[in-house]
Parts: C-alpha cells; sequence; structure tokens
C-alpha cells in the first residue's frame, strides 16, 4: 500500500516536473517582471516595468474614435466637450467607452484613472507641420479640427467632403501620437548616451532607470499584449476585437477578464497582428522580441550605465523595431490604396449604369479615411521621406474624387472646406494605382494586401524570361 | 603606408575578382539555359524531337538506316566555317546582352504603363464581374498572344529585309551558309534588342489588355512553362527550319503553317525565293501580303545572301562591324546627293 502510494507520489511529482518543464521550455519571453535595477531604491515595487501612461492612451483613442461615429448631423456641443475630454483634457473620471467587457468577454478595468491619471493626447502629438492636410497645422491642430468636425458630422460622415471621421481620426492619432512618441522621441533622442542614463532612476525615488522607462513607454505605445510571443497573430488580432475565443490564450494571468495594461491588443500592433495573418510576414513577433531583447539588454546592466557596446547594441534592437513598424503602416497604406481602387471603379460603373451608389459610396469614403489616416501616419516618424510625401500627399488628395468630379483641396479661414474641381473617378483609380506602386518601389513591402499590380507581374512571369532573341 | 595602400589594392582586386565571378556564373548560365530551359528554342527535348523527325522523314524517303542517321544529325554541318561563326555570334552576344539586358525596357514595365494608360482611354473596368467562364478567358488570351506575336514576329521580320539600314543588321543571320538550330541564334546584337524590344510590347500589350477587362481570371494554357500552341510548334521539330532535312508539308497545310522547307526558301540564294516567307510559325501572314512561297521538293537549295557569296563573311568583322561601316557609308553618300 505504501509503496504503491509512493510510486503514485513519484509519478505525479515527474509528471508535475516535466510539465512545469515543458512549459518553461514552450513559452517564450514576455515583456513583464523585469526586476527593480535601480542603486539603492527604498520603494516596494518588485518590478521596474511600467507603461501604465501609453495604455491609458491607448484607450482614450479607443474611446475617442468610439465617439467619434455619435454625431448626429448637427452642431453638438455637448459631444464636442465629451471628445475634447478624451482628447484634450485630462480629466479625472473618464469612463472607459473602448473596450468594455461583453459577454464572454470581461474587461478589468472600467475607468481611465485605473490605468493611469491625467493622461491626455493632445499633449503628445507630433509637433511638425502635417503636409498631408490642408491648413499649414500641427498633428494635434489637425487632430483637434477633425475632433470638432466629426462631432457635427452624421456618425461619423461628411458624405459633402467625403470624410470618415472615425478613421481618419483614429488612423491619424495612431501614428501622430503613438508611433511618433516611441520612434521619434524613445527610440530615438531618448536613447542618446548622456540623455536618461541608466545609472539613474527616470525620476527621483522611481523603480526604474532611465533607459528601463523610455525602453518601456516605446514599447507601451506599440500596444501589444505582453505575452505576444507566446500568441499567434490570428489570436492578438481577435483580443482586439474582443472574441470570446481569444480570452483564455489572452488572459495570461488566469484572472479570467482581460487586464487592459498587459493582455489588450491595440493600434498598430492590431495592424501588424492583422497583416501578419496572411501568412506572408512576422512584424507582431519581430517587433515584440526585438523590445524583449532590448529591455533584457537594459536589465543586465543591472543599473550601471550603458557601455558604447551595450547602446550600439540597443540602438540595433531600436532600428529593427523602427523599421518593422514603419513597414506596418506602409503595407496598410498599400492595403487600402487598393481598396479605394477598387471602389472607385465599381462606384464608376455604378454611376454609369444608374444604380443606387449610397452604400457603394460609404464604402469608398471610409476606406479612404483608412488610406489618409495611415498614409499621414507614415510621415510622423520625424524621418524626411521627401518626394515620397510629396506624391504620396498629392495622388491621395485631402478627400477622395466626389461624384461631381471635386475634391477638397483647402480650408478657409472659417474652418470650411473648399472644393475645386478635379479628376474623374476613373483617373483617381489610376492615382490609387500610382500609390501602390509609390510605396512597392520604395518600402521592402512583403505582404502587399488588396495588390492591383500583382496580376501584371503574376502573368508576366508566366510568360517568361525574356532573354528571347530567336531570330527567324 | 605601403602596408595600407596594398590592403586597399588587395580590397580592389578582390571586389573585382567577386564581380567576374558573378558575372561568369550568370553567363554560364544562361548558356546552359538555352539547352536546359523549356521556354528557349534549343532545349534539348525540341532538338531530340527534331532528330526523331528528320530520322522518319528521311528513312521514309528512301535513304537507308545508316545514312538517314547521320543526316538527321546534320553532323556534317557542325564543323563548317558557317556553324563555327554561329557558336561565335552566340558566345559573344551573351556577353552583350548580359550588360545590356539591365537597361533594357521589360515587358511588365510596358504591362503597368499600358495598364495605366488604359484608365485614361475606356470608361470603365466594369467587365471585371462578368460572367464569362475562366476557361474561355485563358483560352482567349493564350490564342491572343500567339497569334499578336507570330504576327508582330512576321511583320517585323520583314521590315528587316525591307528596310535598308535594317536589312544591314538582318544580313549577319542570312550569311548562314549551313544552318544547323543553332543558326536562330545567328543573330547581330542590334537585331537581338529590337526582337527583345518587340517581344516586351507584344506580350506587355497583351498583358495589359486582358488584365485590364479581366483581372485575375487571366492566366496561359502552358505545357512545360510555355504557351501550348509554342510548345506544339516546338515538338513538331520548329528546329528543322534550321537545318538541311527539308521537311515539306500538304499545300493545304504550308498555306496555313510554314514547313522547315519554306523556311529554308526564305534562306535559299535563288534570286525568285528573295523576300519570301517571312512568317515564323503561320503562313497566313504572308499568304495575306503576297510573300509566301510554297516548298519546292524538287529542288536542292543553297543556302546564303547569294551564289557568290564570300567566305569573309563568316569573319567577325562581317558579322558584326560590316553592318555599322554600310550604313555610315550609306549616309554619307545621300547627304553627298542631298547637297549636289
Amino acid at each position: 500500500m505504501k509503496l504503491n502510494k509512493l510510486t503514485s507520489a513519484m509519478a505525479i511529482a515527474s509528471l508535475a516536473t516535466l510539465a512545469s518543464f515543458s512549459t518553461q521550455t514552450i513559452s517564450a519571453p514576455i515583456y513583464a517582471d523585469f526586476p527593480v535595477t535601480v542603486k539603492d531604491y527604498q520603494g516596494d515595487k518588485k518590478t521596474s516595468v511600467s507603461y501604465g501612461g501609453q495604455i491609458a492612451r491607448h484607450v482614450l483613442h479607443n474611446s475617442l474614435k468610439k465617439l467619434a461615429g455619435q454625431g448626429n448631423g448637427a452642431e453638438n456641443p455637448e459631444l464636442l466637450a465629451k471628445m475634447q475630454s478624451y482628447f484634450a483634457n485630462k480629466d479625472a473620471n473618464r469612463a472607459i467607452l473602448d473596450p468594455v467587457s461583453k459577454e464572454g468577454f470581461t474587461i478589468s478595468e472600467t475607468d481611465i484613472d485605473q490605468l493611469s491619471k491625467g493622461k491626455n493626447l493632445a499633449g503628445k502629438a507630433y509637433e511638425g507641420a502635417v503636409n498631408g492636410w490642408p491648413g499649414n497645422m500641427t498633428a494635434a491642430e489637425v487632430l483637434a479640427f477633425m475632433v470638432e468636425k466629426a462631432s457635427a458630422a452624421d456618425a461619423g460622415f461628411d458624405f459633402n467632403n467625403g470624410m470618415d471621421y472615425p478613421q481618419l481620426i483614429s488612423k491619424f492619432t495612431m501614428g501622430a501620437v503613438f508611433y511618433n512618441q516611441a520612434v521619434d522621441s524613445y527610440l530615438d533622442e531618448k536613447l542618446a548616451a548622456d540623455v536618461k542614463p541608466n545609472d539613474q532612476p527616470y525620476k527621483k525615488g522611481a523603480a526604474y532607470t532611465g533607459k528601463e522607462h523610455v525602453w518601456d513607454e516605446a514599447f507601451g505605445y506599440f500596444g501589444t499584449p505582453a505575452n505576444t510571443l507566446n500568441l499567434d497573430a490570428a489570436t492578438a488580432h481577435a483580443i482586439a476585437k474582443g472574441k470570446k475565443e481569444a480570452l483564455t490564450a489572452a488572459d495570461s494571468n488566469a484572472n479570467g477578464k482581460i487586464d487592459l495594461a498587459t493582455e489588450m491588443t491595440y493600434a498598430h500592433a492590431y495592424y501588424a497582428a492583422s497583416t501578419d495573418k496572411g501568412g506572408k510576414t512576422n512584424y507582431l513577433q519581430t517587433i515584440t522580441k526585438a523590445f524583449i531583447d532590448g529591455r533584457q539588454l537594459i536589465t543586465d546592466a543591472n543599473g550601471e550605465k550603458l557601455s558604447d557596446a551595450q547602446r550600439s547594441q540597443l540602438l540595433g534592437h531600436a532600428d529593427i523595431i523602427k523599421t518593422n513598424w514603419e513597414l506596418v503602416i506602409a503595407e496598410a497604406t498599400f492595403k487600402y490604396a487598393g481598396s479605394v481602387y477598387s471602389d472607385a471603379l465599381k462606384l464608376q460603373a455604378g454611376i454609369e449604369n444608374n444604380e443606387d451608389v449610397k452604400a457603394l459610396f460609404k464604402k469608398y469614403i471610409h476606406h479612404w479615411g483608412e488610406l489618409k489616416g495611415f498614409s499621414m501616419s507614415l510621415q510622423t516618424s520625424g524621418k524626411d521621406l521627401g518626394g515620397v510625401a510629396v506624391s504620396l500627399n498629392r495622388l491621395i488628395g485631402y478627400s477622395p474624387v466626389l461624384l461631381g468630379n471635386t475634391q477638397v483641396t483647402g480650408i478657409d479661414a472659417k474652418g470650411n472646406y473648399q472644393q475645386s474641381s478635379s479628376v474623374d473617378l476613373n483617373e483617381f483609380a489610376l492615382q490609387m494605382l500610382k500609390v501602390q506602386q509609390l510605396l512597392a518601389d520604395n518600402f521592402a513591402l512583403k505582404a502587399r494586401g488588396k495588390d492591383q499590380l500583382a496580376n501584371l507581374s503574376a502573368l508576366a512571369a508566366k510568360l517568361g524570361s525574356g532573354k528571347n532573341t530567336e531570330n527567324d | 603606408m605601403q602596408a595600407t595602400a596594398l590592403f586597399h589594392l588587395l580590397g580592389i582586386l578582390t571586389w573585382q575578382l567577386l564581380v567576374m565571378t558573378s558575372f561568369f556564373s550568370e553567363y554560364w548560365s544562361d548558356l546552359s539555359q538555352l539547352f536546359s530551359n523549356s521556354q528557349q528554342r534549343l532545349y534539348f527535348g525540341y532538338l531530340l524531337c527534331a532528330a526523331i523527325i528528320a530520322f522518319i522523314w528521311l528513312n521514309n524517303t528512301g535513304q537507308n538506316l545508316k545514312h538517314s542517321l547521320i543526316q538527321a544529325t546534320g553532323f556534317k554541318h557542325w564543323f563548317s566555317q558557317s556553324a563555327l561563326a554561329d557558336y561565335k555570334l552566340i558566345l559573344i552576344n551573351k556577353i552583350i546582352f548580359l550588360l545590356m539586358l539591365p537597361l533594357l525596357v521589360t515587358k511588365l514595365a510596358i504591362a503597368t504603363a499600358m495598364f495605366e494608360l488604359m484608365h485614361q482611354s475606356f470608361s470603365q473596368r466594369s467587365s471585371i464581374d462578368n460572367d464569362l467562364p475562366v476557361w474561355l478567358i485563358i483560352s482567349a488570351f493564350t490564342l491572343f498572344v500567339f497569334l499578336l506575336d507570330d504576327f508582330a514576329r512576321f511583320y517585323l521580320h520583314k521590315l528587316m529585309h525591307q528596310i535598308p539600314w535594317l536589312w544591314e543588321f538582318h544580313k549577319t543571320h542570312h550569311s548562314a551558309t549551313s544552318m544547323t538550330p543553332l543558326t536562330v541564334l545567328r543573330t547581330h546584337p542590334i537585331e537581338g534588342i529590337i526582337f527583345s524590344l518587340r517581344s516586351a510590347l507584344v506580350q506587355g500589350f497583351s498583358i495589359a489588355l486582358f488584365i485590364y477587362f479581366f483581372a485575375g481570371k487571366v492566366d496561359l494554357y502552358t505545357v512545360l512553362q510555355v504557351n501550348v500552341l509554342v510548345f506544339a510548334f516546338n515538338v513538331a521539330g520548329a528546329n528543322l527550319r534550321h537545318s538541311h532535312v527539308a521537311i515539306y508539308y500538304w499545300r493545304w497545310l504550308e498555306t496555313i503553317i510554314i514547313s522547315p522547307a519554306q523556311h529554308q526558301i526564305h534562306h535559299s540564294t535563288q534570286p525568285r525565293h528573295y523576300n519570301k516567307n517571312y512568317g515564323a510559325i503561320l503562313a497566313i501572314w504572308d499568304k495575306i501580303s503576297s510573300s509566301h512561297c510554297y516548298s519546292e521538293p524538287e529542288h536542292k537549295l543553297q543556302f546564303g545572301l547569294n551564289r557568290m557569296q564570300a567566305s569573309s563573311e563568316h569573319n567577325l568583322y562581317a558579322l558584326y562591324l560590316a553592318a555599322f561601316i554600310n550604313i555610315f557609308a550609306d549616309c554619307k553618300r545621300f547627304i553627298r546627293q542631298l547637297s549636289q
């Protein structure tokens, strides 16, 4: 009997060891629990990881997008004030409007303050001039302009000028705030040797060093779950969609809920996952791995100043992040140019056949809004894209080509759009082709969603090598 | 100081060596592709088919087995002065083409440009959503490319004969006095460039046209990665066009398709055969433009520019440079006439 018990105990023990061993070997590192390395730290924090402010901004962005679709088509000061609260103010007790719990998918937090207090979006937006939007404004001014327009729009749409504000605000915020802050500030000048050094706390009494926190903030802006390396792209994508079946995989601390700070997919991480789902790319894992590798490197410095060799290695990780992040945005821009291309042609055909094109027109505006937002975001990295940006902005325009062959060409002193006659829908479709070509020529795209020129190159390849000089 | 200079020199030499190595590896790979790639006329499979057809033909016309076999291989022509010139041209042209290729416009560039142009010329791409069966679209594309390509070959070939300065370049091909399948590549490089542009234009246009109207439904019916119709032509002994085996067809078939014997007439030194049978695969183009000539099995043909052709026509000078010199002389003469 005793022997029996002993054997079963041993069996259970060895199974448990085996199980723990196997989970250890299969699970990839997560972006969490890096220890405190600040010298002489007096507080009680057990980890130096902290990026609550960034997550709060992601949730502000999600909520703002939600509000942007709630206009009733008339001036609406109440809605505008609410939007301002999420965009520019730092009000206490703002409710989280998105993501919110739904059946089978419970969210832990309901209030922004549970993530971080006193945060806004406007204060962190790209400070350069936004050339893709009329009016010579900074990014914060462009977004404020869009917020105001959205508050008076018809469920987010302005059909007269071809604007879908939830899309424009959302896609441009991702670039102007998250992408810009991460790649133009944290992964750029804040990695310099004498800025936020690693042998000092980030601020007095903090549990994290200068470089640890700089790196964490950049990671926070990317918006991916801490355990991304253990998730596939489809799951990371499904989490943001609030799909029940993604809950178990996403809920890494197994508390039955999604913790917004560590278990949700936001913004460009969501688009990386969306692109990767196609199987041709691995942006989400590549970027996340570079973040984790960089964070490990900083942690390993153990609260000492980074050596030149360590810093150059860190810059290498930062480069991987920047390059791939830019590609994520360029892939999305490419894809939506393809969508607008098809929409424009279908719209033209529908008009010629006297069909009801209302739904088609809405879809066209929607896709153009995404295209515009992503293309403007691509230009907020602080890197000068030169002629590529100029061409991109001209081809995409300040609005889609509208049904009377007009396009928005400016904004007057009162903030009203001005329209001028422009090309027809076929010509505009052609411009979308050129956008795709321009992006393919200037970025190392791999996914190339909705590639309108792919058929041409596939058929050209099928027709043979072209070295044919046979003579008869 | 000296050490650094030496180091630099070594660096440059290594770099040059690397460039040269990659160039030569591409060169050899291109040369071997001539026989190993089924998209090429000289693919070993097609050569084998040609030899078998020639053997059966010769054997059936009453020649004995051994004689048929020897003649089918065309062995006695392999080392003729004319064939040696063919080989030299092939080897040198490949180098020229490897260097030129990046400069030549590709069919994809033409297809893209034409595809974009079509957005401005046609009102809509609504036909993308048509209900035509896919097999019909693929068949139409396969046939369209085949016909347009064959017509373009015919027409350009005709121009090569009729326009004096083009003829100067095309003479390189016609100075072959004995023919082997490799004679198909006996071409002046300028003509090679013109031919590759023609091919890019035809294919680029076809691609753009069909993709514009049928988008992803367009495809090509192929066998061994070759247009099924071109494949049939190659398997049916296309390589015998440049040979001494005068296979001819029934008259009705020779009205539709050029037989090897008909193409050999095109190379004949008989003045009455001059400027006949320009066609590549189809004879109908010649029929329409009155340059058609049926085979003449009773006559033994002599190949070359004319009956008194000098052997110096196989020199590299005659093959490569004479065309430029002659064109230059013609221009001078023309200017002199103008000024008088």
